[in-house]
């Protein structure tokens, strides 16, 4: 029973509450590593890593941290975390370093993370946080390959950075623009949506109570119509 | 207070922990990213250097090298990798050099330019392998790529400035002045109280014995220069440099004669005939001419044309006897293109003019790619002689 609980944690971050397709979360490094499918899957892996790392740290720490400092004690884990990220990618994927530029520096502020370290990790076991880190992690990642799929092949007719040939004529290049790549993020909202149908909470519910995260956190304040200050 | 407190003690505390952290990843991280930006930066010093191992940048401002150096590296295995920036056709022509410990051309390749890629850029490829295992002395032996003069020639002198370079910067010494930094140098040396600076004489009247006369800017004095030597003369004809008697003799004669002249600005509407490019003229008391005329550069159409780009003539200052021949030439300025006909403001190409007359002053050497701005100077010129011809009173 215990053991399913877990896998649910993690299950739920990959589709049911993707942070990008679904919480809508993490929009403007979703935007602009999607150009490429290698920088997607670099980009992904690093916010992995950090999401893991800081829910696991915030969630042992969550007993000992004072509530009236949280945020930026949960602001100086993940900076912390990211950097390291970054000098080991500095270090060892040259290239990818490269490629991610100033959006890897940029993990700190991705809302993923402080959104996850807020509404998950600060209330849950260590083991727990941990899965939801890795479910969001990987959420994130597919989120982003799949626009970046979809993106390079039809926008650059190129797979990682490879060339595809019968496509080189064919290329739509407004897809590796920004705005093209608004478009295939809402296309993929919908289809994501479409999926999920039944399934998702109810969107008519614009309150508190219509958040898909609704469950794990305020959910009792929030049937009542308030928000906990 | 107490839970305040706390809260302050968790925070130091977690930020002290991150810091440790970040401080022990930066110490592994950070030697292996400085030696993948060596590695990168080392790619390019070892296309034209392949066996040199690993580079160090070296501090160039603690040598006098060529002004054409912007970079120096050591190699492990000896010699070294120069930067060069210099200009061919155009300017920004940024040419790698490697130079063996032995004073040899390794390998050399331009890594950026602004030069024709059909006709320098190609020339520079062909020219490049040419170059390697050459010294410093066989360098003006390798070919010119036809049809590139500029591109090849710059080539050849940036890889000259390296081989210096490498010297210098070895512990040895070279001589790195240009041609007109020595001649500059050797007209300090003859007259230091001028303190370099000197306005180069146009000659009015004939003189024999001497070459040219530099005259200083502050009245102290000239240098005779009367074939290689340079003689200072202060400024009352006193000869200051060792020299013969008769060269002596001949400086003090110049001297005279150039302090001597007075001049009277002739009425142009007296005459008739005059071309309309004569601009003014003045005869002086030995009866010599000073004639200010315009001729047409690049662009010329039956020789009238004015350098259709910046619309402008070029202006010459011609010195003639009465029987019409040349005695000083100079130009005095000029829009001709930058880099081909612009030569025809360069002493080497108008001091041809000197002594010529009219059935001799075709047969001076046109500046190389510009027949258009030659063909207008001789123009001029030969405009010059109609006018001596009747300012004395003959038939044209």
């Amino acid at each position: 029973m215990k053991k399913n609980n877990c896998l649910s944690v993690m299950l739920n971050g990959i589709l049911k509450e993707n942070p990008v397709l679904v919480l809508i979360l993490g929009t403007c490094p979703t935007l602009a590593t999607t150009t490429n499918v290698f920088g997607a899957f670099g980009m992904g892996i690093a916010t992995l890593m950090v999401l893991i790392c800081s829910n696991i740290l915030i969630s042992l720490l969550r007993k000992v941290i004072p509530d009236n400092v949280r945020i930026p004690c949960y602001i100086v884990i993940i900076a912390g975390f990211v950097t390291v990220v970054q000098m080991v990618v500095h270090a060892f994927l040259p290239e990818l370093y490269d490629m991610l530029g100033v959006y890897l520096a940029l993990i700190v502020v991705n809302c993923i993370i402080l959104g996850r370290a807020e509404m998950f990790a600060s209330k849950n076991t260590v083991v727990k946080s941990a899965l939801d880190g890795l479910g969001m992690g990987i959420g994130f990642t597919l989120a982003l390959c799949a626009i970046a799929t979809v993106r390079e092949v039809l926008g650059a007719a190129s797979f990682g950075g490879n060339a595809i040939a019968f496509l080189s004529d064919y290329k739509i290049e407004f897809l590796v623009k920004a705005p093209g790549g608004m478009v295939v993020y809402g296309l993929m909202i919908a289809l994501v949506g479409a999926l999920t149908h039944g399934k998702s909470p109810k969107k008519k519910e614009f309150s508190c109570a219509g958040c898909p995260s609704a469950g794990i956190c305020h959910a009792n304040t929030c049937a009542e119509g308030k928000e906990e200050v | 207070m107490k839970k305040s407190i706390y809260s302050i003690m968790v925070l130091v505390c977690i930020c002290a922990t991150v810091s440790v952290l970040l401080a022990l990843t930066n110490s592994i991280t950070a030697p292996i990213i400085k030696k993948n930006e060596q590695k990168n930066a080392n790619a390019a010093l070892l296309e034209v250097y392949p066996d040199g191992g690993s580079f160090e940048q070296m501090n160039i401002k603690s040598y006098t090298l060529p002004s054409t150096v912007t970079e120096a590296y050591s190699a492990e295995k000896g010699g070294y990798v120069i930067k060069l920036e210099t200009s061919g056709y155009s300017s920004g022509m940024v040419i790698m050099c490697a130079v063996s410990e032995d004073g040899k051309v390794v390998g050399t390749k331009i890594i950026a330019s602004a030069e024709t890629p059909s006709i320098g850029g190609a020339a520079a490829d062909k020219f490049a392998p040419a170059l390697v295992g050459k010294e410093i002395g066989d360098i003006d032996s390798v070919d010119t790529i036809s049809g590139a003069t500029k591109t090849t020639a710059a080539y050849r002198s940036a890889v000259k400035d390296a081989l210096n370079a490498s010297v210098i910067l070895g512990g040895g010494s070279v001589d790195i002045r240009t041609e007109e930094e020595i001649f500059n140098d050797n007209l300090d040396a003859a007259l230091p109280r001028a303190e370099g600076k000197f306005n180069k004489h146009f000659f009015v009247e004939v003189v024999e014995g001497v070459d040219a006369i530099y005259v200083a800017e502050n009245n102290t004095g000239a240098v005779c220069i009367i074939g290689e030597q340079f003689i200072g003369v202060d400024a009352n004809n006193e000869v200051l440099t060792e020299c013969s008697d008769a060269d002596a003799q001949n400086v003090k004669n110049a001297m005279t004669t150039i302090k001597a002249t007075t001049t009277t600005e002739l009425d142009l509407t007296a005459y008739e005939g005059l071309p309309s490019q004569l601009i003014s003229a003045e005869r002086t008391e030995t009866g010599n001419y000073i004639i200010e005329i315009k001729g047409a550069g690049y662009g010329i159409v039956g020789g009238d044309e004015y350098h259709p780009a910046s619309g402008e003539y070029i202006y010459i200052d011609v010195s003639l006897t009465p029987d019409g021949k040349v005695i000083d030439c100079m130009t005095i300025s000029q829009a001709e293109t930058d880099g081909i006909g612009s030569a025809c403001a360069d002493e080497k190409f108008y001091g041809q003019f000197d002594g010529k007359t009219e059935e001799t002053y075709n047969d001076i050497d046109a500046i190389s790619g510009a027949t258009m701005t030659t063909d207008g100077y001789k123009k001029a010129i030969s405009r010059a002689f109609e006018c001596v011809k009747i300012f004395e009173g003959g038939n044209v």
